[in-house]
């Protein structure tokens, strides 16, 4: 999930930078491919996942959520089109920015020459299915975002009742989720409409308001076009959508910890906590060790932290479309999430494997776990945790529309040897692991990070700490030598 | 390949029927005769219930999808009762499918090609979801305030018809190529009348239970009794 995407991420920069200096025509530009050259292509970038006979039962497609499409029926999720023909366009926009949040890659690694190529091929696997000719879809006229356009998309979004799949707060957790099923009958999630990013058919205004207008084919997403009250409420919709989180996660590098004279409230839902900047960290999913996780349930926890002269005080913050208890009966197991950190905190650059350490160095873990709280571990490998008696955490989360927020509350200072002491201007790596239990997610099966870095700001400074490049540049390279590992394990 | 099989097969078929048929040119409403058709199942009906996790006041607690419903005397209901290859005007009577209750009804519509409408009185989203090949396949939302919906289906298929929002609901649309059809009721009877004098061969569709065919002469001002029995 996203794996191959991270890479490709760069090389789709290089591309639209190269476009952008006028050395490459303009995409819009629709070619005539070439199937029979495209088929060469095909073979060789896409049978893998989408099957040699187009039908999406490539060799890799059993291990994939979303499955990767079968193009012989000629049905396509994204399109700008009133009717069921994508025009030659979206599928080239396609093929050339990705996915986001599947596995479908962006190809621009491939000339353009070889994206027109190779989607004349695919265009063939849907035979007659394709001939009839794209009818552009009409949008209404553009209404630029206002408050007032986003209370009025709020009250439509409320009337046509979107939340009965996107959830109240559009976190794809409504009552209908459980239900759906794509065309070929495969189980789909809604989007979750504060993750922007993660759209399948891109962010933009126009993008979603096409979503909107004409529906997402092939999944139960219908077009409303039709069916709001007046044909505008499609940009206030739209508008309201846009308003519901970020346009991009602004991942970070370094956590910072506030320092605080006073007390720290322990309710998740303080003004407090509010106020201060959420740190993004991006989860992936553990595929290194059996079994293992190729669909993670969570791809981001929010942290933010602060301490004072007793306590340090994580406040964590994730999406989980349901809130589980463990049920094993049922394949369903309790939520949990916990921080990771090596049992001291040295200078040197020396840390525990990242995977919840080894037999040679342990990493102690903060870890919450729902309907059993707080508890501090140590672990010498995902298989070997043992419990710390005597533990000082204690926690306090709250569930609401889709969405955890957790307090973690320890003292500054450690009495022993299995658990550190945090002091302020230090480097102290950390990492994450996160499991969704209404997903199946238990042991193994997790999101995980590798090692990031937190920090206590000085108790006198009020002024946020600039990273460090060396920092920067430590913590990117042991995220791409994680994705190396997991690309290569997959 | 398949496809042109399923063709010939159609062809062959389509032929045999007309040759069976020897009817009359002029198809009219004057010196028709009426087929009364019995459907039966021996079978157990088969209703999956299921418990309901929202909109509990308009789709009730529990909820069931109907896939065999069997009646008094082994009545199978929801079947489509046809006169195959016969020839006709389309009705002019629009057909009708409501969503009441989170259910479509009637559950089986059967109707000539052209328009129909899709009410929505239950005041909760519903989204029309269609399954076809001949017709282009439609997934329109129905909001609470979308008390109706016109859509066109114009070439003759059955089409399965689902909503997202609630995925027990389930309804059929027989778009026949004429307007000789009937779909059965809870006694697994129904009456096609107006029919032309002649031989034919009648279709029987139930959405669980498959095709059969059975062949009957219809005769000017008579009635014409055909039993079939559908086997799983
Ligand atoms: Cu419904």
């Amino acid at each position: 999930m996203g794996r191959g995407a991270l890479i490709a991420r760069p090389l789709a920069v290089v591309a639209a930078v190269a476009l952008a200096l006028g050395a490459a025509p303009s995409r819009a530009a629709a070619q005539a491919g070439d199937a029979t050259a495209g088929k060469a292509v095909y073979e060789r970038r896409c049978a893998g996942c989408h099957g040699e006979k187009g039908d999406g039962k490539g060799p890799a497609a059993d291990l994939l959520v979303p499955k990767p499409r079968d193009f012989t029926m000629g049905l396509y999720k994204i399109r700008t089109t009133a009717n069921k023909v994508p025009t030659d366009q979206d599928l080239f926009r396609i093929i050339t920015d990705g996915m986001p949040g599947t596995s479908m890659p962006a190809w621009a690694v491939l000339t353009e020459r070889e994206r027109w190529n190779v989607l004349a091929y695919i265009k063939t696997f849907a035979g007659e299915k394709l001939k009839e000719a794209p009818k552009k879809v009409e949008l209404p006229k553009d209404v630029p975002s206002s408050e007032a356009s986003i209370k009025r998309g709020k009250e439509m979004f409320e009337a046509i009742e979107c939340h009965k799949c996107h959830g109240t707060d559009g976190r794809g957790d409504g009552p209908s989720r459980a239900e759906l099923k794509d065309e070929w009958g495969n189980p789909i999630a809604p989007a979750n409409l504060t993750k922007r990013w993660t759209f399948r058919g891109g962010a933009s205004r126009t993008e979603v308001a096409t979503r909107l207008a004409n529906g997402v084919l092939g999944t139960p997403m219908p077009a409303f076009l039709d069916s709001v009250e007046k044909p505008e409420d499609i940009w206030h919709l739209t508008n309201f959508i846009q308003s519901l989180g970020p346009d991009s996660p602004h991942y970070a590098t370094l956590v910072t910890v506030t320092a605080v004279t006073g007390a720290i409230p322990d309710d998740p839902n303080a003004e407090f906590w509010k106020k201060l900047t959420p740190n993004n960290i991006p989860l992936m999913g553990q595929v290194i060790v059996d079994p293992r996780n190729f669909n993670p349930a969570i791809d981001l926890v929010a942290v933010r932290a602060a301490y004072n002269d007793q306590a340090i005080v994580f406040h964590l913050t994730w999406d989980d479309p349901t809130q589980s208890a463990d049920e094993p009966a049922k394949k369903l197991f309790a939520d949990a999430i916990a921080l990771q950190f090596p049992p001291q905190i040295t200078a040197g650059p020396e840390r525990p494997y990242f995977l919840m350490g080894d037999g040679s160095d342990a990493v102690y873990l903060l870890r919450w776990e729902n309907g059993k709280g707080v508890s501090e571990a140590s672990a010498n490998g995902p298989g070997k945790i043992a419990a710390i008696a005597g533990g000082e955490a204690r926690g306090n989360a709250v569930f609401t529309n889709g969405q955890y927020r957790l307090v973690i509350t320890r003292p500054l200072v450690s009495k022993d040897a299995t658990r550190p002491t945090f002091t302020p201007a230090v480097f102290v790596p950390v990492a994450f692991q996160a499991w969704d239990g209404g997903a199946g997610e238990t042991g193994t099966r997790m999101s995980v990070t590798s090692w990031y870095y937190l920090r206590l700001e000085e108790p006198q400074s009020n002024r946020r700490f600039v990273i460090p490049p060396v920092v920067a540049i430590l913590t990117l390279a042991a995220m791409l030598v994680v994705v190396r590992i997991a690309k290569g394990r997959a | 390949m398949r496809r042109a099989l399923t063709a010939v097969v159609a062809v062959a078929l389509v032929a045999g029927v007309v040759f069976v048929a020897h009817r009359p040119d002029q198809a009219g409403a004057q010196g028709g005769g009426t087929i009364e058709a019995a459907v039966t199942f021996a079978g157990a009906p088969v209703i999956e219930k299921l418990k309901v996790n929202k909109d509990t006041e308009k789709c009730g607690t529990e909820t069931a999808i109907e896939k065999v419903v069997v009646g008094p005397n082994k009545g199978l209901a929801y079947a489509v009762v046809s006169v195959a290859g016969a020839k006709g005007a389309a009705t002019a009577k629009k057909a009708t499918i409501d969503q009441h209750g989170c259910k479509f009804v009637p559950h089986v519509q059967a109707m000539t090609p052209g328009e129909v409408e899709i009410k929505n009185s239950d005041d909760i989203l519903h989204n029309i979801h269609t399954y076809s090949t001949a017709n282009a396949s439609i997934n329109k939302a129905q909001p609470k305030f979308k008390k109706v919906m016109t859509e066109k289906f114009e070439k003759p298929e059955i089409i399965k018809v689902t909503c997202d929002v609630h995925s027990w609901m389930l309804g059929w649309v027989a778009v026949m190529p004429h307007p000789f059809f009937g779909v059965t009721d809870a006694n697994g009877a129904t009456r096609i009348e107006n029919v032309p004098p002649g031989k034919y061969s009648v279709e029987v569709w139930h959405e669980t239970l498959g095709k059969q065919t059975k062949e009957v002469e219809v005769k000017a001002g008579q009635t014409a009794k055909v039993a079939i029995e559908m086997k799983k």
